[in-house]
């Protein structure tokens, strides 16, 4: 079975969404809701055939699928799908989901045109998880920008063509510095083997000097890290959040932070493991630097979405840590932050976008007492507020506690460190509700609570980060697996390259290893 | 076969405007002039689908019809057609005689395709003359309106010295390898192995500098923003697209036969030239709010992207160039084309604020411009995206990672701009209700369609460029 | 002798170049740039003694396209009189020089 149709299906249903909205914008909304929904579903089928496959297929790909695109510079369509990239597509087409859900209301111009770049975000985002060739990953990585620069700049509040304008050039710039990674890589490659290829099964393998792969790294590594955001390179999130919809936000923080770690995770630590280990307490001491600098931050913050924006950075300290970390507690650590952050903050920027919708205020100083007036939002805003601060049984618990145990065998100190972002996570967590919903209502505010369609998300939200808490195997099975067997193949990959006959005869191996996985499994 | 078959291509070509200038003498037609001018470049192209295939015939010392000019004669000649289409409605707005604009437009590109044929020193420099000299009379076209005259004089008078510059320096490369023709010069510079003379350098430096100033690269651009924005719109297009094509598929010849990029000092000076281009071009360009000078700047900085492919000297070199032009030509046709197809009696729809709240009001056409300057900003999906592609990975495989590096900072820089017309687009529209709306004329069909094409072509080379690439691949094979 | 014939010519061509630089009237102007297209053809004819014929051909070329050159640019420079009353290049500022 071709996996285009991960690609297709939003994008045609985007296009449905936009031609519909031409006439009736109710016709978008359910266009765009139902082609979510069925992403959602046949994304869980998938996952449902990974859990019954008896052995796992070589390479660890649980389909794939490849044509040539442009075969004189030895570029092609590939896409595979793995346990990892299975678990981002099921998140992205989530959130998806949650976000047409959010703008049911909220959103009332253009929403044809809307619906296109939710779903052209969608489209773009599952590109990049499943792109196997290193530019179409940077073809699809680029067009993730386009919708949410539209998202941004034109639905977005007061500030939005600063803060649009701003997203899109300084990651528009690091995009730039991951092509001339790419390109230096494919060269390194071309020169030792005289195969001109994209291919990222090809070119995991690739041997080079020290001096190379450091910078090789050094330049995915910053091209990631200004998504992630990692604090030198975080400038632009705080205004792209701040003034984005409510489904930006979401997608930003749910998903756009993501493929930052996921870049990590595929490229960075399988393809340059040298260069990673020297670069690992750098990295580490960034991670644990804005883990500290977003808590802090946040607790200083006056504008809600703003102060959730600077969580989001404490948070992406974490999976950078777990990342860098390296070893297999750690990663899947990071693995479990990355969904359960995307749950969390997505929550945390919709109740934002519901606060703002009703008040018309973001102003944490103008909040207060809300309790009395909407008890179930209340209720949800404290459930998210101690996911957010770790609490047992819920989902970034499971991922923090893997990460700094993970994290402890390599670097004491900056785990204890990490650690204390813990305590300030439950400062401004605890600080926010107090803001907000407790204390008496100054504001004097008289609104509705939520609706049925709010707590419809909302409760989906917390079923997830519920089961994600209490029952994280299926999750970490699936990343598990895929992480090893990523692991496994990338050091098969180097072997063979680093044997004399073995040259330009590794890349054909490697995709004759994966080619006959197809579609032909039970 | 008689060789001189292959001539006819250029022979069709050169009777165009012959054709034309004895039909205006005898009726005046606006419709007509049209026609013929449409027909004489689309007759060329017809004829390119057979000759394409055929090995360059022995010709004549002066002009050799090989693949890649049939290529080029083909893109140029194509883009000469949209500019006629976009002329006739920019035209029939204006007072005065119109039908021997096409007849100025069709020479001119007789002479394109003379330098894109030429293999001689003669040639070059003739079909250099007969580009500029048509190019005078069409930028000064609208002779009752000052800011076209002024730019025709500033045009004139550039152009004329630059073209005394690029003349002195083939004298001198003459008298130090004793030959004008490309071919012979190859022979004579491979017999030499010592240093090259001062003469020769000499000559090369005058040579770029005749060149540099039809592509406006820096030092060589003072004329570029005042050209582009005082000469009527079409031909800003023409400009920018077929007159520097053709300079840049000579310079891609001669770089191949003359020796002019296998000196160290010649490729550090071109190397310097575009990186100065890359960073004015785009640096000027932040400031601007006249969208016509905005491009012009914008140019710049896409010709010194585009000599960094040069520089690499390599067959993928040649081929980035090649596929960047095409690409570069969509793009730019189509941005002068809607700025064109916008623009009324009243006023040039060609300062940045007109295009305020276009989205609401024309979303197409703001779509389309969206698309036009995303591929010029390089964004995926688009011509321009893999255009700038191939030039990173030409650079990179020829190991001038400092040009690459910083072309890619300096494209970062130029984003802002781009940026800037797009959101202006998605903004609301002007609250007062009583100022009237600029940029509302609706298109013609012929408008509409060539639009539409270029935008269709934009996307389709953005997706799938592997036909265009094997096409390209294969004429500028025929180069080496 | 060829030293001799590269110097002149040389050294006409950078007095056209100083005149196009310097000079503000446009006929002037114009009429440097003959100049160095003169100094062009000197050169062209020198060495032509010593290479080949060639470059005397190409001064026949040379010559008729500044003819052509000339026929347009003073076209141009008649209609700039006629609007301005004056041919002085400091006068035209609609567009920044």
């Amino acid at each position: 079975m071709s996996l285009a149709w991960i690609l297709l299906l939003p994008f045609a249903g985007g296009l449905a969404a936009w031609i519909a909205g031409r006439w009736s914008d109710l016709w978008a909304r359910w266009i765009a809701l139902g082609t979510a929904l069925l992403h959602l579903l046949l994304l869980l089928v998938t996952w449902g055939v990974f859990f019954t496959r008896v052995a796992p297929a070589p390479g660890g790909w649980l389909m794939a699928s490849k044509q040539p695109w442009i075969p004189q510079l030895g570029i092609s369509f590939h896409l595979a799908v793995d346990g990892i990239s299975l678990l981002m597509l099921l998140l992205a087409s989530f959130l998806t989901v949650l976000a047409v859900l959010t703008s049911w209301t909220s959103i009332t111009r253009s929403v044809g045109f809307y619906h296109f770049n939710l779903l052209l975000i969608l489209t773009a985002l599952s590109g990049v998880f499943i792109a196997f060739d290193l530019f179409l990953f940077f073809a699809f990585w680029e067009i993730s920008l386009l919708p949410l620069y539209f998202l941004i700049g034109i639905w977005g509040y007061e500030n939005r063509v600063y803060a649009t304008t701003k997203f899109f050039i300084i990651t528009q710039g690091s995009g730039l510095l991951m092509l001339v990674a790419i390109l230096g890589l494919v060269v390194v490659h071309w020169q030792s083997t005289g195969v001109l290829t994209f291919d990222y099964l090809d070119l995991v393998g690739t041997v080079m000097s020290d001096t190379k792969a450091f910078w090789l790294m050094l330049g995915f590594f910053i091209a990631f890290a200004v998504k992630l955001p990692v604090v030198p390179f975080h400038t632009w999130l705080p205004d792209a959040h701040t003034q984005a919809p409510t489904a930006g936000s979401v997608a930003l923080a749910g998903l756009v932070l993501k493929i930052g770690a996921y870049g990590m995770l595929r490229f960075v630590v399988p393809m340059f493991p040298q260069a990673v280990a020297d670069f690992t307490l750098t990295a580490m001491i960034l991670a644990v630097v804005g883990i500290l600098y977003g808590a802090l931050l946040a607790l200083g913050q006056t504008d809600l979405k703003r102060m959730v924006a600077y969580t989001s950075i404490s948070h992406m300290g974490f999976v950078l840590l777990g990342i860098f970390a390296g070893n297999e507690l750690a990663l899947q650590g990071a693995v479990i932050i990355m969904l359960s952050h995307g749950f969390s903050a997505a929550a945390l920027f919709i109740m934002v976008g519901d606060l703002q919708h009703r008040t018309h205020t973001r102003e944490l100083g103008r909040f207060g007492g809300l309790w009395a007036v909407m008890p179930r939002m209340g209720g949800v805003g404290l459930f998210f507020a101690m996911a957010s601060l770790g609490l047992p049984g819920l989902a970034s618990f499971v991922g923090e506690f893997l990460v700094l145990l993970g994290a402890f065998q390599v670097n004491m100190p900056l785990t204890v460190l990490a650690s204390v972002g813990l305590v300030a996570a439950t400062v401004y967590s605890l600080w926010m509700m107090q803001k907000v919903y407790y204390g008496a209502n100054t504001g004097d505010w008289q609104v509705d609570d939520t609706s049925g369609r709010e707590m419809t998300v909302m409760a989906s939200l917390i079923g997830a980060t519920l089961w994600l808490g209490l029952y994280p195997q299926p999750v970490l099975t699936t990343s598990g697996h895929a992480l090893a067997e990523m692991k496994k193949f990338a050091a098969e990959a180097r072997a063979t390259a680093a044997r004399p006959e073995g040259t330009g005869s590794a890349a054909s191996g490697a995709v004759a290893a994966t080619s006959p996985v197809g579609g032909e499994r039970p | 076969m008689n060789p001189f078959s292959a001539l006819t291509p250029i022979v069709l070509l050169g009777l165009t405007p012959l054709v034309l200038m004895l039909v205006i003498s005898f009726h005046r037609s606006h419709r007509l002039a049209v026609v013929i001018s449409l027909v004489g470049m689309a007759l060329p192209l017809a004829l390119l689908a057979g000759t394409a295939t055929s090995a360059a015939p022995p010709l004549a010392p002066l002009l050799i019809i090989d693949g890649y000019a049939l290529f080029y004669i083909g893109l140029l000649s194509t883009a000469t057609m949209v500019v006629v289409v976009l002329s006739y409605g920019f035209l029939e707005r204006v007072p005065g005689n119109r039908e021997e604009f096409y007849l100025l437009l069709t020479l001119a590109t007789f002479g394109c395709a003379v330098l894109t044929a030429s293999n001689h020193f003669i040639s070059f420099f003739l079909g250099l003359e007969i580009l500029s000299v048509s190019l005078y009379g069409l930028v000064a076209y609208l002779r009752t309106t000052r800011t076209a005259l002024e730019s025709g004089i500033k045009y004139l008078i550039l152009a004329a010295a630059s073209a005394a510059f690029l003349l002195f320096g083939m004298a001198l490369i003459y008298a130090d390898l004793g030959t004008m023709d490309f071919t012979a010069m190859t022979s004579v510079l491979a017999a030499k192995t010592r240093e090259p003379s001062v003469l020769l350098l000499g000559g090369f430096g005058m040579v770029i500098i005749g060149a540099g100033f039809k592509l406006a690269v820096v030092p060589f651009h003072m004329w570029a923003p005042d050209v582009y924005q005082g000469a009527p719109t079409p031909v800003t297009a023409y400009l920018t697209t077929v007159s520097k094509g053709a300079m840049v598929a000579l310079l891609l010849r001669y770089g191949q036969y003359g020796g002019l990029l296998d000196y160290d000092s010649v490729a550090s000076v071109l190397a310097v030239i575009a990186v100065l281009s890359m960073f004015l071009g785009n640096l000027l360009a932040l400031l601007q709010d006249n969208l016509k000078r905005l491009l012009a700047y914008s140019s710049i900085a896409h010709l010194g992207y585009l000599l960094v492919a040069v520089i690499a000297a390599s067959r993928e070199g040649s081929h980035a160039v090649t596929f960047y032009l095409v690409a570069y030509f969509i793009t730019s046709l189509g941005i002068f084309g809607i700025i064109t197809a916008l623009s009324d009696e009243r006023k040039e729809a060609d300062e940045i604020s007109d295009y305020r709240g276009l989205f609401w009001r024309r979303p197409w056409v703001s779509g389309a411009l969206s698309l036009m300057l995303f591929s010029l900003a390089g964004i995926p999906l688009t011509a321009g995206f893999v255009g700038k592609f191939y030039v990173l990975t030409a650079g990179v495989l020829s190991d001038l990672w400092a040009l690459v590096i910083l072309l890619v900072v300096s494209s970062v820089i130029g984003l802002y701009y781009y940026l800037r017309i797009i959101i202006t687009m998605y903004l609301s529209a002007p609250e007062d209700p009583s100022s009237p709306l600029s940029a509302t004329r609706r298109f013609s069909l012929p408008e509409g369609l060539v639009l539409a094409g270029l935008t269709v072509l934009l996307i389709w080379f953005g997706i799938y460029p592997a036909p265009l690439l094997s096409a390209i691949q294969a004429a500028v094979g025929s180069l080496a | 002798m060829l030293t001799e014939a590269l110097t002149t010519s040389a050294l006409l061509f950078v007095i056209g170049t100083f005149g196009v630089l310097v000079r503000r009237n446009a006929i002037i102007m114009f009429l440097c740039i003959e100049l160095q297209l003169n100094a062009v053809n000197l050169a062209l004819v020198a060495f032509s003694r010593y290479v080949g014929v060639e470059g005397q051909v190409f001064v026949f070329f040379v010559m008729t396209v500044a003819a052509a050159e000339a026929a347009v640019g003073l076209a141009i420079i008649i209609s700039i009189f006629r609007h301005y009353r004056t041919v002085n290049v400091d006068n035209f500022n609609l567009l920044k020089w």
